[in-house]
């Protein structure tokens, strides 16, 4: 009788130990609340290619610091939940950079957990451009994200978004309002000229036809001029109908379409499967929202698209 | 010390904490019945008919799919409860048809048009999103538990070891069952956002299951379940915090290794 309570008192303690013990190791780790000094400038940025535009911005500033919210590994960040080291981080950030259009599923959260935080929302000006009928058209395809947010895949919207965030951060922190004007020119030069670069080797792909296997590629093929003849939207959650697939194979052979765009890790399988019904080449493209923490790699990845849209081209006109 | 309870300056772990110290016991109390009735692929059930819950109120367009949710669950529960207490020779069969038959559904409908992964955190659940308004609602929930607990607890005891006997005392043991179907419906409904589908029946089972291991009579049964769940909870909460992972998994790790160890203990014990 006795032992019974004395082993249940020894388990629960031992189990506390090991808890504390497994605490003290990991503190040192992840986000320390404290570290943060008075004068220091956090931003924090919402996902991958906001936090390589502002560490192109503001990177090496003195005094300023840059942090990305531990977003997923994979998938997209409709449905990422925020974690407890993000709410920390979140709570001290002097302002949050994120793309908008409905990205971050979890803004909405984080503004009624913290309805003093600035938020900086890069995309603002394109999405309020997109006209409202279109929007609700796009919901009828049954995205659940409304309207095609990922237009840090464009070339002239990620210079938007990247000056919108410079003059965001020169507001929200005139104390290096110079540095910031200064390197968002910069990196905006370095954007420009891939921008000319590309659209010399892409000339050849006005009017030609292609199909998506992610949305984030419209715009891509909007940037160039190609026609999306087919799309499908393929998702982490997403469950392709035998129907569907059926529908894309019939669009790719009536329209002759040669070229398929794709992300390596949910249009992997479906790639393959289109490639073997029909003459269509899938190219994977990089949908630049996962990588090293290096401030080039959104020129990189851009550059690497263009290169293998480029050989796209060129091997379908040998076909 | 300061460094463990450092976690606590914030407040949406405040909320958290309150809502572990309300749910863990909820769970510990409802684990205990459930597993003397032997009840847990019943919950299970209920846990899988959440999906189908919030199918339904799309379907209808209602626009508090919670309340389509508590709703379906509930019919769900009392339909099972029905059907299992007729064919009392396969009631894990009957069971899972209905489970796997609910949560097709849910899926078939929640994937339409690519739409699923909006629903994907109930898979997990996310206790630290809680609001102060759903923490009353949890109190409410734990109060009318408690009620329920002190009032019909022996006379499903009673149900639960011999029904015919209990009938025989003139114990409303039918009414009993349908109560406790429908307080186990709400209970899983109601916390099922901040603990996941996926994991819910464990939080359920395992601490009445390693208590089980331990106790000798009723009130040791609860006690142990009860001291269990709750110490399972706080600390899967804080380590969840240091080592930033999800808070649901956390806690029913713990409940699993206190499983263990009460389960060797008994073994070597030899009782």
């Amino acid at each position: 009788m006795k032992h019974k309570y004395l082993f249940v008192a020894a388990l629960l303690l031992s189990l506390s130990l090991a808890g504390v013990g497994f605490v003290k190791v990991s503190t040192g780790a992840g986000y320390d609340g404290e570290k943060k000094g008075e004068e220091e400038f956090l931003i924090v940025t919402s996902f991958y290619p906001m936090y390589i535009a502002c560490l192109n911005i503001a990177g090496n500033c003195e005094g300023v610091t840059v942090r990305n919210l531990s977003e997923p590994q994979t998938g997209c960040l409709h449905d990422y939940q925020l974690t407890p080291e993000d709410m920390m981080m979140l709570s001290q950030a002097d302002v949050f950079v994120v793309n908008g259009g409905g990205m971050e599923g979890f803004l909405t959260d984080a503004v009624k957990e913290y309805p003093d935080l600035k938020i900086l929302e890069a995309g603002e000006a394109i999405f309020s451009e997109t006209p409202e009928t279109e929007a609700a058209d796009e919901k009828d395809h049954g995205h659940d994200h409304g309207e095609n947010a990922h237009v840090w895949m464009s070339i002239p919207h990620y210079m938007e978004q990247v000056s919108a965030i410079g003059r965001g951060l020169s507001e929200a922190d005139p104390a290096h309002q110079e540095e910031y004007r200064t390197r968002t020119e910069e990196y905006l030069e370095k954007i420009q000229q891939l921008y000319q670069d590309a659209k010399k080797r892409l000339a050849g792909a006005q009017g030609r036809k292609i199909v998506l296997f992610h949305e984030a590629f419209a715009f891509l093929a909007e940037d160039y001029g190609m026609e999306i003849a087919g799309e499908l939207d393929l998702d982490e959650e997403r469950q392709i109908s035998a129907q569907e697939t059926a529908e894309l194979l019939e669009v790719i052979r009536e329209k002759e379409v040669g070229v398929l765009l794709a992300e390596s890790m949910y249009g992997k399988d479906m790639g393959d499967t289109i490639q073997k019904e029909t003459d269509c080449r899938v190219y994977y493209l990089n949908t630049l929202v996962r990588g090293e923490e290096d401030a080039a790699s959104w020129l990189e990845g851009m550059e690497e698209n263009i290169r293998l849209l480029e050989e796209a081209l060129a091997s379908e006109e040998g076909l | 010390m300061d460094d463990i309870f450092s976690w606590l300056r914030f407040d949406f772990m405040k909320l958290a904490f309150g809502a572990v110290l309300l749910i863990t016991p909820l769970f510990g109390l409802m684990g205990t019945m459930i597993v003397s009735r032997k009840m847990a692929f019943f919950s299970d059930a209920l846990g899988h008919s959440a999906l189908t819950g919030i199918a339904v109120g799309i379907v209808f367009g209602i626009g508090d799919t919670n309340l389509s949710m508590v709703v379906f669950a509930i019919v769900f529960a009392l339909l099972l409860n029905k059907i299992s207490s007729k064919h009392a020779e396969s009631v894990d069969t009957i069971i899972s048809v209905f489970s796997s038959l609910s949560i097709a559904l849910g899926l078939a409908i929640l994937s339409r048009g690519g739409n699923f992964s909006k629903y994907s955190s109930l898979l997990v659940g996310d206790i630290l999103s809680i609001t102060p308004k759903e923490l009353l609602y949890l109190g409410i929930l734990l109060a009318a538990t408690l009620g329920f607990w002190c009032i019909c607890s022996n006379y499903l005891q009673a149900a639960s070891i011999h029904r015919a006997l209990a009938k025989s005392k003139h114990i409303p043991v039918s009414l009993m069952e349908y109560l406790f179907a429908v307080l186990a419906a709400l209970v899983v409904m109601l916390s099922i956002k901040w603990v996941g589908i996926l994991i819910i029946n464990a939080l359920l089972i395992l601490p009445a299951a390693a208590s089980r291991n331990l106790s000798e009579n009723l009130r040791e049964y609860h006690f142990f379940a009860l001291v269990f769940s709750v110490f399972s909870g706080i600390l899967g909460l804080i380590i969840s915090y240091y080592a930033n992972v999800a808070t649901g998994p956390a806690i029913v790790i713990i409940a699993a290794i206190i499983y263990f160890a009460t389960y060797l203990y008994r073994r070597c014990a030899g009782t």
